[in-house]
C-alpha cells in the first residue's frame, strides 16, 4: 500500500511541471495567506515577547489596589517604606532591601515622522540599575541622583526627534538634558529615565506609581503578599513581574492577534476555494493516467492519496514562501504600537504555524477531490478525450 | 449584450469550477471591501474633524488613579484666550458594569460640550434632559443595544480608580434618552452630568477635569491658538498638551500606519485572485480552442473573440467584487451589533469610492488574466486549431 501511496505520488510530482501555472494558484494562495498572517502576527508576538522580557519572575511589583497599569497606580510616601521592608524582599550588599520607588509618566514625543506621540518616562530609585541586570549604558554616562537629568533608550532614540545626548527634554521645571544611552532588550528601550525624586519634585507630585522588589527566591512571592495584603494600613495589589507583564502585555496585543486571526481566516476560505479548484482540475487533466494506474491494479486509496499529497506539498511550498517573505519584510524590525517600541518578530514557532494552517487548507482543499478521483469508473475516465 | 448568453454558456460549461472562481474572487473581494472600506473610514474621520476645534488634556500622563487633572478653573480662563470662542470640559468614569470584563467608560460632559460640538445630532432638549437630571445618562444606540437599556432604566458601575465622597467607587445613573451616534466615537458612548461627577468626588478632588474641548473662532489659527495655549501653561502646575482635532483624530498617531497595512492585505488578496482567474482562463481558452477557432471560421472578428474571452474572466471577477463587498458591507453592519464588538476598533465604510476601486481591480485582473489567451487567439491558426491539434 504504502509503497503505491509512494509510486503514484512520485508520478504525479514528475507531471508538475506540465502543470506548473495550474499548481502555483495553490502555492500562490497559500503564500499570500501565510504571509499576511505572519506579517499580521509579527507585531503581536514582537510586542508580547518585549513584554516578556521585561516581566522577570524573580522580581515583584506593587500597585495601588486593582490597578491596571503603573499609571493609574499610586503608592503614598507612608507606604513606601512598610512595602520594602517587608519579609521575602531580597537584601543588597549594602544590607538595605533590593526595591525602588518607580515613577511612571507619559510624556509628549515627537516621531521621526513629524506625528505627535508620547512616551513612558520612568523614575528609578537609588536601586533601579541593581533590580535590573538587563539595563546598561551603551554611551554617554548614567544620570546623576537629585540632578534634573534624564537617560533614553536606545529605540526611542530610532523613533523619536531630539532624544540625542545633549538634547533637552520640557519638563514642568525646565529642559533636562540628556546625558546617556542605556539598553535593556524590553519595552524600556523606548523609555526615558532619570530620579525618581527629583522628578517627584518637578511634577508637584506626592505619591509614586509603583513599587519594585527583587524576591529573595522565587518562593518569597506569597509570604511578601500576604504581609502586604493583610497589613491594614496599606491597598496594595502585588504581583510577579512576569505575571503582570503577561497581563498588561494581553490587553495590547489581543485586538492586533485578533485583526491577524481573521484576515488570515478569510484569506484562507479563499485560498481554499482556489485549491479545490486546482486539484479539480488537476485529476481532470490527469482522468485517463489515474483509470490507466487503475487499470493496472493500483488501488483506490493510493490513488486519493496522492491527490491530497499533492495538494499537501503545494500547500506547504507556498506557506513556506509566504513565510520567507514575511520574515524578510518584518522579522527585526523597529516597531511602534501606543508607547511601545519593539521589534516585529517571525519566530519558527509562527512558521510552524503557518505551515500548519496551510496543511489544513490543503487537507480540505485536496479531500474532495481525491475522493473523486478514486471513484471515477475506469472505464468512463479511459474513454474520456 | 447579444453575446451574453455566450459567455454565460461558456462559464457554465464547467459549473464546479465556475462556482469555486466566483467564491473564491467573492472572499478576497470581501476582505478588499473590509480593508479598504476601514481606510475609508479613516478618511472620513479626518474628513469630520473640524479644523476649528482643539482637543486639550494633561502634558504629562499617569498621575494615579484620578489622573491628576487640570483644575476646572482652566475653562474660564482658556476662554478668555483672543481667538477662542468656547472651551467644553470633562471627566470620566471608567470601570465595568457588574462583571470586570463588561468595560464601561462614561463621559462626564459639561453644558458647553453641546455647542461646541454642535454638528451632533443631540438635540438640545436632550442636553437639557442631562443639565436638569443629576445621575442622567445620554447613551446612543450602540450602548443601548449592548446593555439592552431604555430611558428610564437604571445603570450602576463599578469605577475601581475613583472613589466617591462616600467612599464606594459605585456610581449609579439613569437613562434618559437614546441618542444617534456621533462621528468618531465607534463603540457608541454614555454621557453624564459634570456636576454629578464633579459633587461624588472627595473635597480634595473636586473641580477637576481630563479633557478640554476647545472651540477658535479662526480655523486657520487653531494650530497656532494650540501652541500658544501649551506655551501659556508650560511652566504651571498643570502644563498642558494641546492638538487640534485633526491631529488627534488623525489615524497614524498610535504608530501603526494602518492605511499602508490595509492595501497591503487587499493587494495579497488582489494577487491571489489574479493567479486564480488567469489560470482559469487561460485552461478554459485551452480546452475550447477549436470552439474559437469555429467562432472565427462563423465571422467574428479577432477582437470579437478577445472580447468574448475578456467577457468570460470579467463576469465572475466583477460578480465576485459586487457580492464580496457586498459582504463585507454587512459584515461592518452586523458586528456592532453583535455582543462587545471588537473594542471600539472602528468599521469599515463600504462607501462608493470602496465600490468603485473594487470594479476597477476586478477590471484589471480580468484584464491581465485574458491578456496571454488573448494573444493565443489573435495568432491562432484556424485551420490547425480546427483539426483539434
Amino acid at each position: 500500500m504504502l509503497r503505491q501511496i509512494f509510486i503514484v505520488s512520485a508520478l504525479n510530482f514528475k507531471s508538475l511541471k506540465g502543470r506548473f501555472w495550474q499548481s502555483m494558484v495553490i502555492v500562490v494562495g497559500l503564500g499570500a495567506t501565510i504571509g499576511v498572517l505572519l506579517s499580521m502576527m509579527s507585531m503581536t508576538v514582537g510586542l508580547r515577547a518585549a513584554y516578556d522580557r521585561v516581566g522577570d519572575p524573580g522580581r515583584a511589583i506593587v500597585v495601588s489596589k486593582g490597578a491596571e497599569s503603573e499609571g493609574s497606580s499610586s503608592v503614598t510616601r507612608a507606604m513606601a517604606p512598610i512595602i520594602m521592608d517587608a519579609p521575602g524582599v531580597a537584601k543588597d550588599v549594602d544590607g538595605k532591601p533590593l526595591a525602588d520607588r518607580q515613577l511612571n509618566i507619559g510624556v509628549p514625543v515627537l516621531r521621526l515622522n513629524g506625528t505627535k506621540g508620547y512616551t513612558t518616562m520612568r523614575g528609578f530609585g537609588p536601586k533601579g540599575v541593581a533590580l535590573r541586570p538587563e539595563f546598561h549604558m551603551l554611551k554617554g554616562r548614567m544620570f546623576q541622583a537629585g540632578k534634573r537629568e534624564l537617560v533614553v533608550g536606545v529605540g526611542a532614540q530610532t523613533m523619536f526627534q531630539n532624544v540625542k545626548i545633549g538634547d533637552q527634554v520640557i519638563l514642568p521645571d525646565g529642559g533636562w538634558p540628556i546625558v546617556g544611552v542605556y539598553q535593556t532588550g524590553d519595552i524600556l528601550d523606548g523609555q526615558l529615565v532619570g530620579d525618581t525624586e527629583t522628578m517627584l519634585t518637578a511634577f508637584h507630585r506626592s505619591a509614586y506609581n509603583s513599587i519594585l522588589v527583587r524576591l529573595a527566591s522565587h518562593d518569597t512571592l506569597d509570604a511578601f503578599r500576604r504581609a502586604l495584603t493583610t497589613n491594614p494600613a496599606l491597598s496594595v495589589t502585588v504581583e510577579r513581574h512576569s505575571d503582570w507583564y503577561k497581563k498588561i502585555s494581553g490587553q495590547a496585543t489581543t485586538l492586533l492577534a485578533v485583526l491577524a486571526y481573521v484576515v488570515g481566516f478569510v484569506m484562507a476560505i479563499g485560498a481554499l476555494f482556489g485549491c479545490l479548484n486546482t486539484m479539480y482540475a488537476a485529476i481532470s487533466t490527469r482522468g485517463r493516467e489515474i483509470a490507466t494506474l487503475r487499470a493496472l491494479g493500483y488501488g483506490a486509496f493510493p490513488v486519493a492519496m496522492s491527490v491530497v499529497l499533492e495538494a499537501v506539498a503545494l500547500a506547504v511550498a507556498g506557506a513556506l514562501a509566504g513565510a520567507a517573505i514575511a520574515w524578510l519584510m518584518n522579522d527585526g524590525r523597529q516597531g511602534i504600537w501606543g508607547v511601545n517600541i519593539f521589534h516585529l518578530s517571525v519566530p519558527p514557532s509562527m512558521i510552524g504555524l503557518g505551515v500548519g494552517w496551510a496543511i489544513v487548507v490543503a487537507l480540505l482543499g485536496g479531500l474532495l477531490p481525491s475522493i473523486r478521483a478514486a471513484r471515477r469508473p475506469v472505464v468512463e475516465a479511459l474513454r474520456a478525450t | 449584450m447579444k453575446y451574453l448568453p455566450l459567455v454565460w454558456a461558456a462559464i457554465m460549461r464547467k459549473p464546479a469550477r465556475a462556482i469555486l472562481t466566483l467564491l473564491s474572487v467573492m472572499v478576497a473581494f470581501t476582505l478588499f471591501g473590509l480593508t479598504i472600506g476601514l481606510n475609508a473610514t479613516f478618511v472620513k474621520f479626518s474628513e469630520m474633524a473640524r479644523a476649528d476645534r482643539i482637543w486639550t488634556q494633561q502634558r504629562f500622563g499617569g498621575g494615579g488613579p484620578s489622573g491628576g487633572g487640570m483644575p476646572r478653573a482652566l475653562v474660564e480662563q482658556i476662554g478668555r484666550i483672543p481667538g477662542v470662542s468656547q472651551v467644553a470640559g470633562m471627566g470620566f468614569v471608567g470601570g465595568y458594569h457588574g462583571d470586570p470584563k463588561n468595560r464601561v467608560f462614561i463621559w462626564m460632559v459639561d453644558d458647553k460640550l453641546g455647542k461646541v460640538f454642535n454638528e451632533w445630532e443631540i438635540t438640545p432638549q436632550q442636553w437639557d434632559k442631562v443639565r436638569a437630571n443629576r445621575r442622567g445618562l445620554l447613551i446612543s444606540k450602540i450602548q443601548a443595544g449592548r446593555w439592552h437599556l431604555k430611558p428610564g432604566d437604571n445603570f450602576t458601575m463599578t469605577a475601581p480608580g475613583l472613589k466617591k465622597a462616600d467612599g464606594t467607587n459605585s456610581w449609579t445613573f439613569q437613562v434618559l434618552e437614546v441618542t444617534n451616534e456621533i462621528s468618531f466615537a465607534t463603540d457608541g458612548f454614555m454621557m453624564g452630568n459634570y456636576d454629578f461627577y464633579d459633587k461624588s468626588r472627595p473635597l480634595a478632588d473636586q473641580s477637576r477635569m481630563v479633557q478640554m474641548f476647545i472651540q477658535t473662532s479662526n480655523p486657520d489659527q487653531s494650530a497656532a491658538l494650540a501652541q500658544r495655549i501649551d506655551a501659556t501653561y508650560a511652566s504651571s502646575a498643570t502644563p498642558l498638551q494641546s492638538t487640534t482635532e485633526k491631529a488627534a483624530l488623525d489615524v497614524s498617531n498610535n504608530g501603526l500606519d494602518f492605511i499602508t497595512v490595509d492595501r497591503e492585505i487587499a493587494l495579497a488578496g488582489m494577487f491571489m485572485v489574479l493567479f486564480l482567474t488567469a489560470n482559469g482562463i487561460a485552461q478554459a481558452v485551452r480546452e475550447r480552442f477549436a470552439e474559437f477557432a469555429t467562432l472565427k471560421t462563423i465571422g467574428f472578428s479577432d477582437w470579437g473573440v478577445i472580447g468574448l474571452v475578456f467577457a468570460e474572466a470579467a463576469l465572475p471577477c466583477i460578480l465576485g467584487a459586487i457580492l464580496g463587498v457586498g459582504l463585507a458591507g454587512l459584515i461592518a453592519a452586523m458586528v456592532p451589533r453583535v455582543g462587545q464588538g471588537i473594542g471600539g476598533f472602528p468599521m469599515p465604510t463600504v462607501t462608493g469610492g470602496v465600490v468603485l476601486w473594487a470594479m476597477l481591480c476586478a477590471a484589471i485582473v480580468a484584464l491581465i488574466s485574458s491578456a496571454l489567451p488573448a494573444l493565443r487567439l489573435k495568432r491562432m491558426d484556424i485551420a490547425t486549431a480546427l483539426s483539434g491539434r
